[in-house]
């Protein structure tokens, strides 16, 4: 490195990402997740079976044990015969992407409306907030049990352009017709998931905009766009983010608490959700059955939550993650006394 | 005060009123019902049914109405038939339904036809609907009959024979998880960064990003077949009651119906809810107690020379609790509606359960009434919060 360039002050976001990293926990769930999704792009290329091939000679086959014709089966067979492994992998493409199209699209939403509602105040806030609170006095479970069966019941009732199957298809290495149904489901989460982001963002919005810096740049001539994008929404951008994480695991949980009531996306395209459902019937005969698709869900969601915790705090410089670490080394170090005498 | 409830109710009933027309809307679109797979039926047998048939089954659940009327019928009873003014009838012969579609049969130049519904053949007139046996609408209370879970049942029986378990279940979860979860998180608050608060943050975390089916199952394998495996006192893996008497070690013979019976039942589920509230409620009593012991008052409290003890808990706490409260605004609601994935792992027969099973086999008029239940609870629920809010918190004035 040379000496000669003045050592420039650390940037926000390089101090943030300084304190993401020396969060352990957080940096390895971070590791584990991008090698879950690395792995489930990779899924025709991991998976020892087709996905979908059922054979009743190998049904019920135990983690570890080679069938009856000679197939070996790293995490066993569901009641069809097909491979846990290779089913938990495609679902992996499908549960993880449909997470993160939901919350990406509603949070996009959400900070556009909320932004716009936030900034602009007046009876742009007012229409906003009053159609929020409307929603919102929907219980969003019921809403999504009628919607999920509704697009289910009726599937080829309700156009969807054919750009957005083809993507989703490409997306989650599935045929057109199951990803009509993924693409369905989707929409509904993001059509009643906008509403929480949207709102809180309105809220912080409200209070940056009356900032200084934000009068100054209006002073100065700059229009509403550039005030909103360039210095509102930078502003809000760390509860944003870890609302995002958040928003992630939410997903992936209301899922396939979706898919294991049955009104999710649906057999054979496989989700962890219909997976468990599944697997969950069988469970007195084979107790290790459940397991094998509820340890996806419980490291995900897990995963995706301290990574949030983790975001929260390398953001927030409120949280003194300095004098928590002191602390932890501290009793680390009593321990280790203790346990040496 | 008062100009505030008068204006929150009304604004109540514009968003009831609205949330209504928007749910019923919603689940007309839905497809299903009393008719649906009557054609199989036909199919198989050698009863055919004729139009008439299925317009008699459609007129039963009235859904040979137009939707407008149906609306109204369904929310107040209107119209129950010609309007009657001074001896004179009118609108007898105006048409609010179609009972027998017409059927037109489309013949496509390659040799294919198809039969599909255009116009109508016979219609339903005002006059019509004075000898139907009628609801008296969901705003009186009388939430119809069912349609195919328990049909032509009126749906509050079946809510009547539901309700129990889930207050039960919900009730008992509630007031066990507040009593546990409210001094956990004020003592790890108080005791911050100590061991005790390390691993009731840890675990309150675990719990509250795993969702309640995981911690279900997982409980099932453990506390059910695991236990019975190995010889151990069990616990029974659902449903609310045993069929017939049954042997736990230990414990002896269960009779089937008895008290212990049912509380062998319970305890799993109100387990799983104890523990998924508790994570949450510490969590947030805690983070809400850390807030306030902070303040300057607090310090003055100290410094006048209370005791630890006054100061946390007569203090802090009441600052502390009052966003706890709004937590709280959904209790009612889910007193009501129970939990839906805990009630269907568990097989416990409770509201949450009938609203899946009412969904999933398309009885709308049993989903209708406990949406709109739940949205009734949960704004009286966010009123009743208000208003405590404003006798608890001396700053906040409801105007």
């Amino acid at each position: 490195m040379s000496t000669s360039t003045p050592t420039r002050p650390a940037s926000q976001w390089e101090l943030v990402l300084r304190r993401f990293r020396s969060h352990r926990v957080a940096m390895f769930c971070l590791y584990v997740l991008i090698a879950i999704y690395i792995a489930s792009m990779f899924a025709p290329y991991i998976a020892p079976y087709p996905r979908d091939q059922i054979s009743l000679d190998r049904s019920y086959v135990t983690p570890f044990q080679t069938s009856k014709i000679g197939t070996f089966h790293v995490l066993g067979t569901d009641h069809l015969g097909r491979d846990f492994f290779t089913r938990l992998i495609y679902a992996a493409r499908v549960s993880l992407t449909t997470a993160l199209t939901v919350v990406t699209i509603s949070t996009i939403i959400g900070v556009v409306i909320g932004l716009v509602a936030g900034y602009f105040g007046s009876w742009v806030d007012n229409l906003v907030t009053r159609f929020i609170e409307f929603i919102s006095t929907f219980p969003t479970f019921t809403l999504l049990l009628i919607a999920g069966s509704i697009v289910l019941q009726s599937e080829q009732a309700i156009p969807i352009p054919d750009i957005l199957t083809k993507l989703f298809s490409f997306l989650m290495a599935i045929n057109e017709r199951e990803a009509r149904q993924v693409v369905m489901i989707v929409a509904i989460f993001v059509l009643l998931g906008w509403t929480g982001v949207a709102r809180f963002v309105r809220g912080m919005v409200l209070s940056i905009r009356e900032q200084l810096y934000v009068e100054s740049s209006r002073a100065l001539g700059g229009s509403h766009l550039h005030n909103m994008f360039t210095h509102v929404l930078p502003n809000a951008m760390p509860p944003i983010i870890v609302s995002y994480t958040l928003g992630l695991s939410g997903t992936l949980v209301a899922e396939s608490g979706l898919s294991f009531l049955g009104f999710g996306i649906q057999d054979p395209t496989p989700s962890w959700g219909n997976m468990l459902a599944f697997a969950n019937s069988y469970m007195f005969n084979y107790p290790w059955m459940p397991l094998v698709p509820t340890l996806p869900i419980l490291v995900c969601s897990l995963a995706i939550n301290y990574v949030g915790d983790g975001l929260r705090d390398a953001l927030d410089p409120r949280v003194q993650t300095e004098i928590r670490r002191e602390q932890r080394d501290a009793l680390l170090a009593a321990i280790r006394e203790r346990s040496k005498s | 005060m008062a100009t505030f409830l008068i204006r929150r109710l009304i604004q109540m009933v514009i968003v009831l009123l609205a949330s209504a027309i928007v749910s019923y809307a919603l689940l007309y679109l839905a497809p299903g019902g009393p008719t649906a797979g009557l054609r199989q039926i036909q199919q198989g047998g050698r009863n055919t049914i004729t139009a008439e048939d299925i317009a008699r089954i459609k007129a039963r659940f009235e859904l040979d109405l137009y939707l407008p009327y149906r609306f109204t019928r369904w929310l107040a009873g209107f119209p129950s038939g010609p309007v009657t003014i001074g001896g004179q009838t009118f609108l007898a012969d105006t048409a609010v339904g179609c009972a027998i579609p017409g059927q037109v049969r489309l013949r496509y130049p390659d040799g294919t036809s198809e039969i599909i519904e255009e116009g109508c053949e016979q219609y339903v007139t005002f006059a019509d609907l004075t000898d139907r046996r009628t609801s008296r609408g969901i705003i009186f209370g009388d939430f119809g009959s069912s349609q195919v879970i328990l049909r032509d049942r009126p749906v509050s029986v079946l809510i009547e024979s539901r309700l129990p378990y889930t207050l039960q279940l919900m009730g008992a979860a509630l007031v066990i998880s507040i009593l546990i979860g409210v001094p956990l998180g004020i003592y790890s608050a108080v005791r911050q960064y100590s061991r005790f608060d390390y691993v009731m943050t840890t675990v309150s975390f675990v719990g509250s990003s795993l969702p309640t089916f995981v911690i279900g199952i997982i409980s099932i394998l453990i506390f059910a077949i695991a236990a019975k495996e190995a010889g151990l006192p069990y616990l029974p893996p659902g449903s609310a009651v045993a069929l017939s008497d049954y042997t736990v070690p230990l414990i002896g013979t269960v009779e089937a119906e008895s008290t212990l019976d049912r509380l062998l039942h319970f305890i799993m589920p109100c387990g799983v809810l104890v523990f998924v509230n508790i994570a949450g409620y510490s969590r947030f009593i805690r983070s809400g107690m850390l807030e306030v012991l902070r303040l300057d008052y607090v310090r003055t409290a100290r410094s006048k020379g209370l005791r630890e003890r006054t100061v946390v808990l007569k203090h802090a706490l009441r600052n502390a609790i009052l966003p706890f409260i709004t937590l709280l605004a959904g209790v009612l609601v889910e007193l009501f509606g129970g939990a839906a994935i805990t009630e269907a792992i568990f097989n416990w027969p409770g509201l949450g359960r009938l609203l899946v099973d009412s969904i999933e086999r398309s009885d709308y008029t049993v989903a209708m009434s406990l949406t709109m239940v739940s949205i009734f609870l949960l704004l009286i629920g966010y009123l009743i919060t208000d208003i405590l809010y404003s006798v608890l918190d001396p700053r906040i004035r409801l105007s």
